[in-house]
């Protein structure tokens, strides 16, 4: 890492198509990384921001995974790629030693066969027949770096976002390459676990290390950049279609771009968190090291919502409620003793918009799931409009809650979006009904004109816009979301909080459990914090 | 606490007492075999799993056995019963008996040890042989599939019951909800199945070559001994039983 200016890694992207698609999901991109230097990718969601870290990283081999016209250049070997079936081909082992990738789902960078977290770490290491005292030593180093030295003998599926996201960093690392590529690696941490990661980020850029950040929002590691590269999803007329392909649309400085109308295009949200979506504000507070800067919420100019709700009985009400998960060997540290939820009592009225927080592992997500009766709790008692549920089966229950889970992966399990939003909905309102009402959702999250798409073939933040669709077309009477924020672009936001003002203006009471307390403050009439089992108003 | 067994140890262990059991066909040794496995669950925590596993493999196994050898076997002198062709005889009740015990006693001494073996000290074991390295991942992963696809599946139920799935108490009301789970939870392995690859490829997993374990498992020379005598016992057993059989095949 001597010469600190020399080009590690760069890539011309003239198209980029995958087989089975006609139109190109990259063009007209290009990117270098620098060693020791922190480059930001921003874009809004389907921009291509993952398809061009997996490019970069070997992920997706030209030729295997689609066709590729451009160039990559390692370490000043430039590799043409012309899409004909003589290009070069990359061996991914040998190319992640150079250049490492860690996807937005960190689980998926594991190799789920290892019992502990020091295997796993090591795991890349004996496929390359490393010897066992350098692999020790190896290990040793990584978890020192990233803050695992505690976690060495812990199975790696009891562990937290944060720990579990630190894991896959490790894995990425331990074989030193010269530039490391993250995939949203802040998504769904909270403060202290976001904290953690960037405190790594920044301590491999010290060690020469060249990383580059894919992401959606121009955050506070963002603003540590020194240049952010802006892809957008930019139409195409070519006659009769109209095409989208992620192109970049500005390069510059933070100083440079931060509040230029190509970042509000992309859809690319400001420093504030999913709260400060409103991308004027982002300013001169871009740089700044506090996380809530100027940013106001969406309905500017104040931070209150729709109208505080009237008197009348509540949607939901939780009476000494109190839950633990004792006798589940995989929660660490939980005991008979050691209560998730303790006594309990709250509730939400309709037209109410009460938002829960909390840091990671408080319990917020085993709350919402006694709404609908997916937990029971040991103690106390859950009410639905006034009955209560103990014993009531879920399915039930569901006619009066929809419950928008943590990961919309686990939501989302039908063939189509359309089927998807329309399940369940006939026993609800009947055959001919059903499919409007599933289109209505749709249209209401921004989703029409993709019903014949596959869902697992949706971004990461439409297939959350699914998962939310699916929940609003059974016009439920408590609407409870588990960190709907997460994933979601600028668009998506805007479209998650119409929705959620539409649905309290109809008289839903909304539960929203989020990890970012900006967010919380701005949208919701009361904000309650869960910690140590016991909820208080905050 | 016992020390340690190596998971070859315990291997040979279950692949001998099939051996010895299978060779020397002899109805009370099956069912002493047998009943030595679940008390060594029960010691280990695990009866409950063992037995569980073992009626679903073995109850249609042991109802056809009975059907096939204790109606109809030609051999059979002693009736003791008989509607048109079928007839139960002694004999047959007998092999039935024989064949029965002895699958069983086979059956839960293999899940015991599946059931038991600490799976990354096969893997590491297996890879420490030189057995290529993908040999054990698929085995680990098959080891590991059924709490995965258990989880996925939870969750896929999970998720419908938000939608107003009502899964009622009733086998067949499972049954139904287990058919509507099943395209999705097919589908669901095959995309994670997919995005693990690109991992695993980045991870040098599918590169050739020599590999190396940072797991040990320790092998004292008194297990290797002893796998070795019992390996030795179990070929006696089944040379013992060829060497009785022989004439007695030849005399009848």
């Amino acid at each position: 890492m001597t010469a600190a200016t020399r080009t590690a890694l760069q890539i011309r992207i003239e198209a980029f198509t995958f087989h089975g698609d006609d139109t190109p999901v990259l063009r007209d991109a290009a990117l270098s990384v620098t060693p020791g230097s922190l480059t930001a990718v921003l874009g809004g969601s389907g921009s291509g921001k993952s398809t061009l870290g997996k490019l970069l990283a070997g992920w997706l081999r030209a030729g295997h995974a689609g066709q590729f016209r451009g160039s990559l250049e390692l370490g000043g070997t430039v590799l043409e790629f012309r899409g004909v079936p003589e290009d070069p081909r990359i061996n991914p082992a040998e190319w992640s030693r150079r250049v490492a990738f860690v996807p937005q789902d960190a689980a998926a960078m594991l190799s789920s066969v290892r019992a502990t977290v020091a295997e796993e770490l090591a795991f890349g290491l004996e496929n390359r027949a490393t010897a066992r005292e350098d692999m020790l030593r190896a290990v040793e180093r990584t978890a020192a770096r990233t803050g695992l030295s505690h976690l060495l003998d812990r199975d790696p599926a009891t562990l937290s976002g944060g720990e579990l996201r630190r894991l896959a960093v490790g894995c990425a690392v331990i074989a030193e390459p010269d530039v490391l590529i993250l995939d949203e690696p802040l998504a769904s941490l909270d403060a202290a676990g976001a904290a953690q990661v960037e405190a790594l980020v920044r301590s491999l850029c010290g060690a020469g290390t060249g990383v580059v950040l894919l992401s959606q929002a121009a955050d506070r590691l963002a603003g540590e950049a020194t240049h952010w590269t802006v892809l957008d999803a930019q139409t195409a007329h070519d006659g009769r279609t109209v095409t989208a392909a992620g192109t970049v649309t500005a390069a510059g400085t933070p100083a440079q771009l931060a509040g230029s109308a190509e970042l509000e295009r992309a859809g690319v949200i400001g420093i504030g968190g999913p709260g400060g979506i409103v991308p004027s504000v982002l300013g001169s507070g871009v740089l700044g090291s506090g996380g809530s800067g100027g940013a106001a919420g969406a309905r500017l100019p104040g931070p209150v919502p729709a109208a505080a709700p009237g008197p009348g009985p509540a949607s939901l009400e939780l009476r000494g409620v109190g839950f633990g998960y004792a006798g589940d060997p995989r929660r660490h540290g939980t005991g008979a003793q050691d209560r998730v939820l303790r006594d309990v009592d709250f509730a939400v009225r309709p037209g109410e918009i009460i938002a829960v927080t909390g840091p990671n592992g408080a319990g917020k997500s085993t709350l919402l799931r006694h709404f609908n009766g997916l937990l029971r709790p040991s103690a106390g008692d859950v009410l639905v409009c006034g009955r209560s549920i103990a014993g009531v089966p879920v399915g039930k229950v569901a006619a009066s809650v929809g419950l928008l889970f943590q990961h919309p992966r686990d939501q989302l399990f039908e063939r189509t979006v359309l089927r998807e939003a329309a399940f369940g909905l006939r026993q609800l309102s009947g055959k001919a009904p059903a499919e409007g009402k599933a289109r209505a959702a749709l249209a209401a999250v921004g989703l029409s004109g993709t019903e014949a798409a596959h869902p697992a073939e949706l971004s990461a933040s439409r297939q959350r816009l699914l998962a939310l669709a699916t929940v609003l077309a059974r016009e439920p009477a408590v609407l409870a979301l588990d960190e709907p924020t997460v994933g979601l672009d600028r668009h998506g936001l805007e479209a998650l909080q119409g929705a959620v003002d539409r649905a309290a203006a109809r008289g839903a009471a909304v539960v929203m459990v989020t990890h970012d307390l900006d967010y919380a403050r701005r949208n919701a009439h009361r904000v309650l914090e869960l910690s140590g089992g016991s909820l208080r108003e905050i | 606490m016992t020390p340690r067994l190596h998971p070859f140890t315990t291997l040979t262990l279950a692949v001998c007492a099939a051996v010895v059991t299978t060779a020397a066909a002899y109805w009370p040794l099956s069912v002493a075999v047998a009943l030595a496995a679940v008390i060594l669950a029960a010691r280990h925590g695990i009866a409950g799993r063992v037995l569980t596993a073992g009626a679903v493999i073995l109850t249609p196994l042991c109802l056809s056995l009975l059907v096939l050898h204790g109606l109809f076997f030609p051999e059979g002198q002693t009736v003791l019963a008989q509607w048109g062709p079928a007839r139960v005889t002694a004999e047959g009740l007998g092999f039935a008996l024989e064949l029965g015990t002895r699958t069983t006693a086979c059956v839960l001494v293999f899940l015991l040890f599946s059931f038991t073996v600490s799976v990354p000290d096969l893997v590491s074991a297996l890879a420490g042989r030189r057995i290529p390295p993908q040999f054990g991942f698929v085995l680990a992963s098959t080891l590991t599939l059924l709490p995965a696809v258990a989880g996925r599946l939870d969750r896929i139920r999970q998720a419908q019951e938000t939608r107003g799935m009502v899964v009622g108490r009733g086998l067949l009301s499972r049954l139904g909800t287990l058919r509507l789970q099943m395209v999705p939870l097919v589908l669901a392995l095959i995309d994670d199945a997919g995005s693990r690859a690109q991992a695993l490829d980045a991870r040098g997993f599918g590169s050739p070559g020599p590999r190396t374990s940072y797991r040990e498992v320790a092998d004292p020379p008194a297990q290797r001994l002893f796998r070795a005598a019992a390996l030795v016992f179990a070929a006696a057993a089944v040379a013992g039983r060829i060497v009785a059989s022989w004439p007695t095949g030849a005399a009848s």
